[in-house]
């Protein structure tokens, strides 16, 4: 986002004395399937490009780009192409690999500063089939907005609220 | 999410972090306020109200009145809902992805299948 946006620009409110680089905004997200196929063969599906390239990506969009250095440390740059024909970068790197239980990974959602992702996925046996889990914790970021980091739970309890009545 | 949106998502947040400005858009849950009635119960003067005001205004969660001396606030919705949307989108995501995700590790089995057997020929 542009510094230079007027609607997000430090101003002298007396709520933005705060000088920190903060969060503004922080979700969880965890969603759980169990697939019928050992979990050596789940886990692979994540490790290469041509296996991501046929799965990771939404209904009807396609993946032009996925490079990935699959170990710690290593970089990933993928594109997700939409329906549209926009492109959607997702660029990161890889935090921790337990093969073949965990791949923890940070990200950048669509080039946009501070607006990142952070991922784990675990793999569980259960009788022959895998139970996949990925949690995920989303944040924005902006230096132009500026407050107290805490009570961001709290906030989305209030949302949710809102959002009933609203 | 494109760079706009992530930009109103920030003003969102920014503006909803603070307890002062939850508690006034709470307030107006129920009703258009006054200026007035809405600093009552906080014990805060009229400027420093209207100071969180801009900051809710500048967001697009409130909307007030043009009338000069009455300027009645009330709650926006919006913005409230695209905070919702957003992880809504990338559980969109995973839902579908694991959807091909199934189809593919089916397509993997049936490889596995095929090239033990090839090897338990040889």
């Amino acid at each position: 986002m542009p510094a230079s946006n007027p609607r997000t620009s430090p101003s002298s409110n007396t709520d933005d004395k705060n000088d920190a680089f903060i969060k503004v905004g922080e979700r969880d997200l965890t969603i759980t399937r169990v697939f019928n196929a050992p979990r050596e063969l789940v886990f692979k599906a994540w490790t290469k490009p041509e296996h991501l390239t046929r799965w990771f990506k939404p209904k009807g969009c396609t993946l032009p780009k996925c490079e990935m250095d699959f170990h710690a440390g290593g970089v990933f740059r993928f594109v997700i192409r939409g329906e549209d024909g926009k492109d959607y970068p997702f660029n990161g790197e890889f935090v921790e690999i337990v093969e073949p239980s965990r791949i923890v990974f940070k990200g950048n959602i669509h080039d946009v500063p501070g607006q990142n992702v952070f991922t784990t996925v675990t793999f569980a046996e259960l009788d022959g089939k895998t139970k996949l889990t990925v949690h995920q914790t989303y944040t924005l970021e902006s230096d132009a907005t500026r407050g107290a980091p805490t009570g961001w739970s709290q906030t989305l309890d209030h949302l949710e609220k809102f959002l009933i009545t609203a | 999410m494109t760079p706009a949106t992530s930009d109103r998502l920030s003003a969102t947040f920014a503006a909803l972090a603070d307890p002062t400005r939850r508690a006034i858009l709470a307030r107006l849950q129920s009703a258009e306020v006054s200026v007035t009635e809405l600093a009552e119960p906080f014990s805060m003067s009229l400027p420093a109200v209207s100071k969180h005001l801009k900051v809710l205004e500048r967001a697009g969660l409130i909307a007030r009145g043009r009338e000069a001396q009455w300027r009645p606030c009330r709650l926006e919705a919006s913005p409230l809902k695209q905070v919702a949307d957003w992880v809504a989108h990338y559980r969109r995501f995973f839902d579908e992805s694991f959807d091909q995700l199934d189809d593919y590790l089916g397509e993997l089995k049936k490889k596995e299948k095929k090239h033990a057997r090839k090897q338990s020929k040889n």
